[in-house]
Parts: C-alpha cells; sequence; structure tokens
C-alpha cells in the first residue's frame, strides 16, 4: 500500500505529459506575462544550475566574470527581452567614452565634452522612456486626441539602474576617482550583474571593481548564514507582508472600495507606508542574499528608514544608493554648498524635484519631490537658525527623538501619498476625508473587512521597530544554527509565500504583481 | 572537536543548499491540502510552472484600445466609395430564394396571453440602466411588439450541449414565436453530444480560441464569439439537421451559412439534400453569409467545392420570433472574447442583428470561501465593454453564478461560501456598466438551491453542474424574468389603448350632445322667448 502511494505520488510529481520539450523552450525563452524575477519559482532552478557552472569557474576571474555576464544578459533577456541590445549599447558607448576620456585626462585635456556625450545618451534613453507618454498626452490634450500618434512603449526593467550606474562610471572617471575597466565583460558586469538588475542597489564602481578582479571568491560561514537570512527575511517582507498588506488592503482603500471614511484614508496611508518599505527593502534585501551567495557584497540599501527622527536623516536611511547618487552626481554637480546659503537650499530643492520627476512625469511626483526638497531645505535652516538643535536621532534626548520621529514618520507617510494617488484628486480626496470625516469608530467594521491585512500591518511595523541589535542577533542565529536549520528556515520562507500567494489568489482573485518600484 | 575555522570559504554549499531546497520543496508537493487553526493550507506545487496542463487555456487580457482601432478601421472600410469594379467590395451577403417565405409580423401579445407566466417571476432581471431608452428596453420592445429578437448566450461548460438554453429557445419560441436551433459551429476540435441538433462534420481542421497557439496565423485573429472556427479546403462537409427532441426545431424557413473565404471558393449548398445550388464566393477581406429562404427546411449542408474557406456555423431559424444561439466554450471564464476579432464580431452582428447578449460565466473561478473577486469584476466589466462595442444594439445580460456546493473535509457536501462573493461581483459589474444583471443562484434558491437539484437529478453529484432537467427549471425562471417586463409593457400598451379608447367615446358622445342640443336649440329659444313674453 504505503509502495504504492509512494509511485503514485512520484509519478503525480513528474507527469510532464508529452509536450515536456516545447514546454521547456517556451521557458527559456522571454515572455513579457511572466518575467523573471529573483522569487519566481523558475529562478529557483535557474539558480541551481548556473551554481553549478559558477563554483567550476569562481576562482579564475575572468572566466567566472564572462560566466556571469552570460547568465546576467540571459537573465535580463527573461526580464525585459529585446531591450538586451539597450543594455549592451549603453555598456559598449560608456565602456568606450570612459577609455577615450582617460586618455585625455593623461594628456592633461580637458573630458568635459565626452561627459557630456554620457550624459546626452544616457539622459536621452531615460527621457525618450519615461517622459514621451506624458508630453504625447499633453500635446493630444491640448490639439485635440489623435494629434500625435503613438503607442506607449514598455519601459525597458531597471533601465534606470543602469543608466545612472553608467554616469556614475564616466563622471567618476573624470573626477580621477577611478580608472578605467580594462575588459568590456568587466563593465557589462557591473551594469548588469543579475541579483541587482532590476531593482538595484545601485554600486559605484570604485567599490565593485575590486571585487569584478579579485582572483578567488571567499564566502565564509557567516556570509552564507548572513546571506540565507537576507533572502528568507527578504521573501516575507517582499512576498507577504508587502503583497498581502497590498492587496488586501492598500489598493482596494485607494479605489475607494473600502469606503471614503477619514480612517480608511489614513489607514491606506499608513498601510502603504509600511508597504512600499518591505517590498523595496524585501527584494534588495534578496537581490543582496543572492550576490553573497555568490561571494559578492552589495551595499546596504536601506536602514530602518522610519526609526529617522529627522527628513536628512530619512534620507541616509531609505533608497541609500540612489539618494547616494543623487548627493554624489546631481548635487554636487549643481554646486553643492559650495555657492552659499541660498543655493545650497536651491539645489536641495532642485535634486530632489528631479529625483521625483525620474519616479515618472506626472504632477503627483514633483509634488513628491518639491515636498522632500523644501522639507531638506527648511531642515537645513532650522539646524542653524535654533540652537541645540540635531541633524540626527541618536544626537536627541529620548523623548524629544520619540517626537521627532513621529513627526518625520508623517511627514514622509503624507508624502507616500502624494507618490502613491494616481492624481492630484485622490490626494484631495483622501486628505479631505481625513481632515473632515475623521470618527474614530468607524475603525472597527474597516478592520474587521479585512483583518488578516491589519495583522500583517501590525506584525510588520512591530518588526519594523525592533532594535538594530535584535536584527544582528537573528543574523547570528541563523548562522549557528548550520545546514540544516538554514535548509528548514529557508523552505519555510518559500512555504509561506506559496501560501501566501495561494491565500491572495482566493481573496483577491489576481496574482501578486512586481515589485512597486519595478515601475520606475 | 574540532573548531571550524570561521575565514574558510565554504562556497560549495551554494550547490547542496540550493538543491536541497528543491528537493524539499518537491517533496513538500505530496502534502495535500489541510487546515490548522481556522486557516486553510494549499497543496504547493513549485513545479506547476514547469507541469505542462492538460487543459492550459489562454488568458487573455482586455485590450479595448486595440479594439476602438480596428472598429474604426472598419467603420473607415464602410464609408469608401463603391467603385465600380465588383471584385473590389463585393456584396456581403449571397441570398437564395428557393421558395419565397414572406414574413409575417406577429400580432401583438395581449396581456392575458402571459399574464400567469410573468406573475410566476420571483427573481427578475435587474436593469442598471435608468433612461426608458436602455437596450434591454428595446429588447422588451421589440418582443411586446411581436418583432423578431436575436439572442447571443454565451457561456461556459455549464451551458456545453445546449443545456439550459434549449429549453429557453423552446420556451421564448413557444411564446413569442420562431423556429430552429440558431447558430451550430461548423466543427469544433472535440466530441459533444447535442440533443437540440444534429451536425456530421468531416474534412474540416477545427481550432478553439482557448488555444490559439495551436491555430495558424490566418485563423487565430479571426474568431467570433462562438468560440471554434474550421478551416477547410475542397470535400471538407458539414450537415445540420433537425432534430425533434424540442419543439419548433424543425420546418424551418431560413437558413445561414457563415464563412470567410480571402480567395475565390465555391461552396455547395444542399436544402434537405435534394435542393442544391452551387455558390461562387468572391475573395475578400470580409465576412460572407449565404442565406437562404425556403419552406419546411429540415437539413443544411454546406462542401466546399473549390478553394478554401473558414467556416463559422451553420444556422436554422424561422423568419421571426426569437432566435438563441448557444455559445457555450469550456473553461471559459469569459475572457476568451478578447482573443475574438472585433471586425468579424461586428460584421457578423451587422448580418444577424443581435438584440441581446448573454455572459454566463464565473463556476471556473470560483473557490472554496473566497470573500472578494474585485479582480474579476474589472475584468467583467472590460467583458462587457468589449460586448458592447461589438454588439452595438445588444442589451447585455450578466447572469450570476449558479448554485454550487462542495466536498467538505468530512465527506458531507456544504456550500461553496463563494456564491454571494461572486453574484455581488457581477451585479456590481453590472451596475457600473449600465447593463441588466440576473441572479441565478437566488433563482435556484426557489427550489431549494443545489442540494435539492441533486436531490430531484436536476443536477450532477459533483454538485456543480445541472443537467437537462436543472436547464429546465432556471430556463423556466429566466423565461419569467424575460416575460415578465415584457407582460407590463403589453398591460400598460393596452392600458393607453383602452385610455385612448374612451376617450375617443366621451368625445364622439360629447359631440352627439352637442349637436342634439344645436338641433333642439331653436325650439327652445321660441318656449324661452314665449315665456319672456
Amino acid at each position: 500500500m504505503a509502495w504504492e502511494w509512494i509511485y503514485n505520488s512520484v509519478k503525480a510529481l513528474f507527469d510532464f505529459g508529452d509536450e515536456v520539450l516545447e514546454r521547456l523552450v517556451g521557458l527559456l525563452c522571454y515572455d513579457p506575462s511572466s518575467p523573471l524575477t529573483l522569487t519566481s519559482g523558475l529562478f529557483l532552478f535557474a539558480f541551481f544550475l548556473f551554481g553549478l557552472g559558477y563554483l567550476a569557474v569562481r576562482n579564475r576571474s575572468y572566466l567566472r566574470t564572462l560566466y556571469v555576464v552570460i547568465f546576467s544578459l540571459y537573465f535580463y533577456y527573461k526580464l525585459s527581452g529585446v531591450y538586451t541590445l539597450l543594455l549592451l549599447f549603453v555598456a559598449v558607448s560608456d565602456f568606450l567614452i570612459g577609455r577615450g576620456l582617460y586618455r585625455r585626462r593623461e594628456r592633461g585635456l580637458s573630458g568635459g565634452l565626452y561627459v557630456a556625450l554620457s550624459v546626452v545618451i544616457n539622459v536621452s534613453i531615460l527621457v525618450y522612456f519615461k517622459a514621451t507618454d506624458f508630453f504625447v498626452g499633453v500635446v493630444n490634450g491640448l490639439y485635440g486626441s489623435g494629434t500625435l500618434d503613438w503607442e506607449s512603449v514598455v519601459v525597458p526593467a531597471g533601465v534606470s539602474f543602469f543608466v545612472f550606474q553608467s554616469i556614475a562610471y564616466v563622471v567618476d572617471i573624470s573626477r580621477g576617482e577611478i580608472k578605467p575597466l580594462r575588459h568590456l565583460s568587466d563593465y557589462i558586469f557591473l551594469l548588469s550583474f543579475f541579483p541587482k538588475m532590476f531593482l538595484g542597489p545601485l554600486v559605484k564602481a570604485r567599490e565593485f571593481i575590486p571585487q569584478i578582479e579579485a582572483p578567488k571568491v571567499v564566502v565564509t560561514r557567516e556570509d552564507f548564514g548572513r546571506a540565507v537570512s537576507l533572502i528568507a527575511g527578504g521573501l516575507i517582507k517582499y512576498a507577504v507582508i508587502s503583497k498581502s498588506l497590498g492587496m488586501l488592503f492598500v489598493a482596494p482603500a485607494f479605489a475607494g472600495e473600502m469606503g471614503d471614511s477619514g480612517v480608511v484614508a489614513l489607514l491606506a496611508i499608513y498601510g502603504f507606508t509600511l508597504q512600499i518599505y518591505c517590498d523595496f527593502s524585501g527584494y534588495s534585501d534578496i537581490a543582496q542574499g543572492v550576490a553573497l551567495m555568490l561571494g559578492f557584497r552589495l551595499p546596504d540599501n536601506f536602514n530602518a528608514p522610519y526609526h529617522s527622527a529627522t527628513i536628512t536623516e530619512f534620507w541616509r536611511r531609505w533608497h541609500i544608493s540612489l539618494s547616494t547618487w543623487l548627493k554624489e552626481y546631481l548635487y554636487i554637480s549643481l554646486g553643492g554648498n559650495r555657492k552659499g546659503a541660498f543655493r545650497t537650499y536651491l539645489n536641495l530643492i532642485i535634486t530632489m524635484f528631479l529625483g521625483g520627476l525620474w519616479h515618472g512625469v506626472g504632477v503627483t511626483f514633483m509634488a513628491w519631490g518639491l515636498l522632500h526638497g523644501l522639507a531638506l531645505a527648511l531642515h537645513k535652516v532650522w539646524l542653524k537658525v535654533v540652537p541645540g538643535a540635531k541633524a540626527l536621532g541618536a544626537d536627541m534626548k529620548p523623548m524629544r527623538r520619540v517626537l521627532a520621529t513621529l513627526f518625520t514618520f508623517h511627514l514622509v507617510s503624507f508624502g507616500w501619498l502624494l507618490f502613491t494617488a494616481k492624481d492630484m484628486g485622490v490626494v484631495a480626496d483622501m486628505l479631505h476625508n481625513i481632515a473632515y470625516n475623521f470618527s474614530i469608530e468607524d475603525i472597527v467594521p474597516v478592520v474587521e473587512k479585512s483583518v488578516v491585512a491589519f495583522v500583517v500591518m501590525a506584525l510588520g511595523y512591530l518588526l519594523h521597530l525592533m532594535p538594530r541589535g535584535v536584527d544582528e542577533a537573528l543574523r547570528r542565529g541563523v548562522t549557528s544554527v548550520g545546514f540544516v536549520g538554514q535548509l528548514v528556515i529557508m523552505v519555510v520562507a518559500i512555504w509561506a509565500v506559496m501560501q501566501c500567494n495561494a491565500m491572495l489568489a482566493a481573496e483577491v482573485g489576481a496574482a501578486a504583481g512586481l515589485p512597486i518600484y519595478a515601475a520606475f | 572537536m574540532v573548531r571550524k575555522n570561521p575565514h574558510s570559504d565554504i562556497s560549495p554549499r551554494l550547490g547542496w543548499f540550493t538543491l536541497a531546497v528543491i528537493i524539499v520543496m518537491i517533496a513538500l508537493g505530496v502534502v495535500p491540502q489541510f487546515e490548522l487553526f481556522g486557516m486553510r493550507f494549499e497543496r504547493v506545487d513549485i513545479l506547476s510552472e514547469l507541469r505542462e496542463n492538460e487543459n492550459e487555456v489562454v488568458e487573455y487580457e482586455a485590450d479595448i484600445e486595440r479594439l476602438e482601432q480596428e472598429l474604426a478601421a472598419m467603420e473607415i472600410l464602410d464609408t469608401l466609395p463603391v467603385v465600380d469594379s465588383l471584385s473590389l467590395l463585393p456584396p456581403v451577403r449571397y441570398e437564395w430564394i428557393v421558395e419565397d417565405e414572406t414574413c409575417h409580423k406577429r400580432a401583438s401579445l395581449r396581456s392575458a396571453d402571459i399574464k400567469a407566466i410573468a406573475e410566476r417571476c420571483s427573481v427578475a432581471i435587474e436593469d442598471f440602466d435608468t433612461l426608458a431608452t436602455s437596450r434591454f428596453e428595446r429588447f422588451v420592445d421589440k418582443l411586446a411588439s411581436g418583432e423578431g429578437v436575436r439572442i447571443a448566450f454565451m457561456g461556459d461548460s455549464f451551458v456545453e450541449g445546449d443545456i439550459l438554453t434549449s429549453d429557453l429557445r423552446e420556451q421564448l419560441q413557444r411564446i413569442f414565436g420562431g423556429r430552429g436551433v440558431g447558430f451550430v459551429s461548423c466543427d469544433i476540435p472535440f466530441t459533444t453530444v447535442r440533443r437540440s441538433a444534429k451536425r456530421a462534420s468531416s474534412g474540416w481542421s477545427a481550432y478553439s480560441v482557448m488555444k490559439p497557439k495551436s491555430a495558424p496565423q490566418d485563423v487565430a485573429d479571426k474568431f467570433f464569439v462562438s468560440g471554434y472556427l474550421a478551416k477547410g479546403g475542397v470535400g471538407a462537409k458539414t450537415r445540420l439537421a433537425s432534430t425533434q427532441a424540442f419543439e419548433h426545431l424543425d420546418s424551418c424557413t431560413r437558413a445561414r451559412v457563415l464563412l470567410y473565404s480571402r480567395d475565390t471558393s465555391s461552396v455547395e449548398v444542399a436544402i434537405n439534400d435534394t435542393v442544391i445550388n452551387e455558390i461562387e464566393v468572391a475573395g475578400y477581406d470580409r465576412m460572407r453569409e449565404i442565406y437562404i429562404e425556403a419552406a419546411a427546411i429540415e437539413s443544411l449542408t454546406v462542401r466546399v467545392a473549390k478553394g478554401d474557406i473558414l467556416c463559422y456555423g451553420l444556422s436554422l431559424e424561422g423568419g421571426e420570433g426569437v432566435t438563441v444561439d448557444n455559445f457555450s466554450v469550456r473553461s471559459n471564464n469569459g475572457h476568451a472574447i478578447f482573443g475574438t476579432g472585433a471586425m468579424v464580431n461586428r460584421e457578423i452582428d451587422e448580418l444577424l442583428g443581435y438584440d441581446m447578449v448573454v455572459l454566463q460565466y464565473g463556476l471556473n473561478i470560483m473557490q472554496k470561501g473566497q470573500r472578494g473577486y474585485s479582480g474579476y469584476r474589472k475584468q467583467l466589466c472590460d467583458m462587457v465593454a468589449y460586448a458592447e462595442r461589438c454588439f452595438p444594439n445588444a442589451a447585455i445580460l450578466i447572469m450570476g453564478v449558479s448554485d454550487r456546493w462542495v466536498e467538505g473535509s468530512n465527506g458531507m457536501y456544504e456550500p461553496i461560501g463563494s456564491v454571494d462573493a461572486l453574484s455581488a461581483a457581477q451585479r456590481a459589474a453590472a451596475d457600473s456598466t449600465n447593463v441588466t444583471f440576473w441572479n441565478t443562484a437566488a433563482a435556484m434558491a426557489t427550489y431549494g438551491g443545489m442540494p435539492e437539484f441533486v436531490a430531484r437529478g436536476w443536477a450532477a453529484k459533483d454538485y456543480t453542474h445541472i443537467n437537462f432537467a436543472g436547464g429546465k427549471r432556471i430556463a423556466e425562471l429566466l423565461t419569467y424574468a424575460i416575460v415578465e417586463p415584457v407582460y407590463r409593457r403589453v398591460e400598460r400598451r393596452e392600458v393607453e389603448m383602452q385610455r385612448e379608447a374612451e376617450w375617443q367615446m366621451l368625445k364622439e358622445a360629447t359631440i352627439n350632445v352637442r349637436r342634439e342640443l344645436n338641433m333642439v336649440r331653436p325650439s327652445l329659444d321660441t318656449l324661452i322667448m314665449r315665456g319672456l313674453k
């Protein structure tokens, strides 16, 4: 009996049918409806097969680079299809520009034209993919629809990430901070390394190049434990907390399906605040963990951002690699703080405004950028004017710090409202409801309607409130439980994600989509 | 105990670890669905992406924009001046009048005829278009005034084999007149049993809109909402014959063949296997209809004599009353409409003139205990938008999902628990798109719901699919719901007519009184004059 059961189970599991080959070919080709991400089921198998080859070549730096480049390009092809050619074009053009620029610098000549060329190429790619829709919309709105015949294009996945890194590389050479890479494959590696391909973090050439060129990779026990905890934790944050909160409560609330009380609006804002953090940081954690298993260290992209006591501190803890990029290549290029107080404030506002615009050309993103720019500038003024004002929460007295943290959290949350609302009408409606339609007893029916979402929300915020030490202790714990323990942790995380997906499919009737930041 | 060096390289663990994760995840696939602390855990299947699904079907996405473009292109084509070269824009309809069967407009209904039927209506059709000019009102008007109507009944396996629709057709034809089974697909890629029509097809390659990948390119964009398309060369043949399984199916007076011929071809059409005509179809990129009028059509045979054609289907009808076309497509949740050609639908609508489109879907997406269907509601709104553009004169009726029970953990059947949620989502979709909705589950509840259907032998033991007997009950309930507004309309008309008649009588009476008064006035006047003196 038992044998029969096992036999039938195995048969059921591997019952592939006749068209297995055709199906496999279909799986290996680009399919816009199912892009390959780090959280696809298919990635687990792809990563295993990739890993076997990787282990064989890991200590020969040139072969290793070539192998990873080929897999990364394939990964990008599965993610974005024909745009792989665009990635290659950017890589080749900036690789050549970087070389030419370096040669001129060696001869003591100015490389301004080279930098300008690179910036023009990269920025036009960005503008083409991000802004054309908006301008066509404006023109058609002014002169009647159909004035400009334009079918909106699919934006290549992660285009801004590789474009930004490429600009940074050329600018760094012109500033004399790095030497150009010797091999084109190294440069493609820098741009396309698959764990960070989709959502970053952005890596700096000067920090990443030594890792590419290292003769051998070393993954210590601690590294591996950290990688497992990053991936498992990231999966829970990204695919369980963010997805269920977003699909069960935030999305319906923003669509007006939860009623129009002030309580719903406020909870939707708090919900999205947690959702976008878990979504983005969770995926970044997975990327970091996958890279670490291969022996590559990607920089931290988040550092408990809602612990920030000031808006300045927030931008040192949120999407760190992007805010660093904006600071180094936009703010400093604009003159930074070297041209007097007024220009400093203006530069801050311009930087954040453009940062907002980068997320999408539209009024809401402009408003979001302006809000953060103004807040940063005002905070600079505050630090100057108010005696005893501190830039960071760690320097504040406890009571003051709690109040400042609450204030900053709400500033950021209401900023997210601008960020996620589809137009200013939604923003106005929600603010109106919070101001004039708020009664606390409305909370009971709302919470009753989606209990799961609120349990998840409470849990998510509780986890976020944990001090840094708990996080570190957990990481060490994962290292110490050894192979079997780590296996159990990973399996439980993957299993939880699959159960969550099944639950969401049942509750909402839709499959979980891509990360929020995939749109940028 | 050997102390492990914390700095040694353990890279190979990557391989072992991922392999172990894969093995354990595959092994977890044998754990069946279970419940713990009131939460349900599904069987996990990490290999699902690799597994070939037997019934794999394409889930179409709505693309209303493309549809608008196609329809706009068609209108441009329509307004092109007709040039003298007939081969460029040949007529779309080929008429073959065997016997001139003039179609008489039926005498108007009397409310007394249908009062008893209308009074049985317990669950009414809800019309969310509140304007008096709504398409559903027009549909009711047509029925009330004795004009013919054509209904496209689109559904899933629930109505496969003409379950429900054959009874709906029979009952509507009994009340409003009409004959024939309506549209029947030329050939389909699997075998079905259908009592309401006998079809024998040979020599075709049949394709389904649910598996467009298996269809050649020139077929894939040509699907009609019937869902099936047959491609055939010389010798391909289909014979459609009437049956007597239901009333009014025989002695039809109209027959049609819908086809598409890119290059010139020749089609042999036979009526009752004896009267034969070969029709040359000029090649052009538009829909073709062979339209036949004859007395007492019992069978229609179509055979390709020259060239290649795409054949949609054959139709047997009467020249008046109600025609119900059953368009059932297995495991379709309604999405398949997005895979049908907008121009194809519009062209066939121009030829056949649909007055009502029924969307009967949802049975397949229900899951036990599911409470939210906002995703499906949005898709349904897109489906309605698509159907409205393809069938611009038809009233859209969203038919709510039927009652369904599932086997519980103790082996007893229990309500699936998601019928109300899905019905509510369907109703909400009808509300937001201003179309009509009929709550099937509520109608079934008047008989006691699915358990009673199973107990009385009206539904299969899976507590999901009704059989012909059950379909008959639901068809009756739907007929009552359709007749009810017609009755009110007829009654109102009769009241108005009666008022009009009374008014006329009053007017005449007044005139008479006046006339008589005038006649007696002179003598009255003299009397009064005398009295005064």
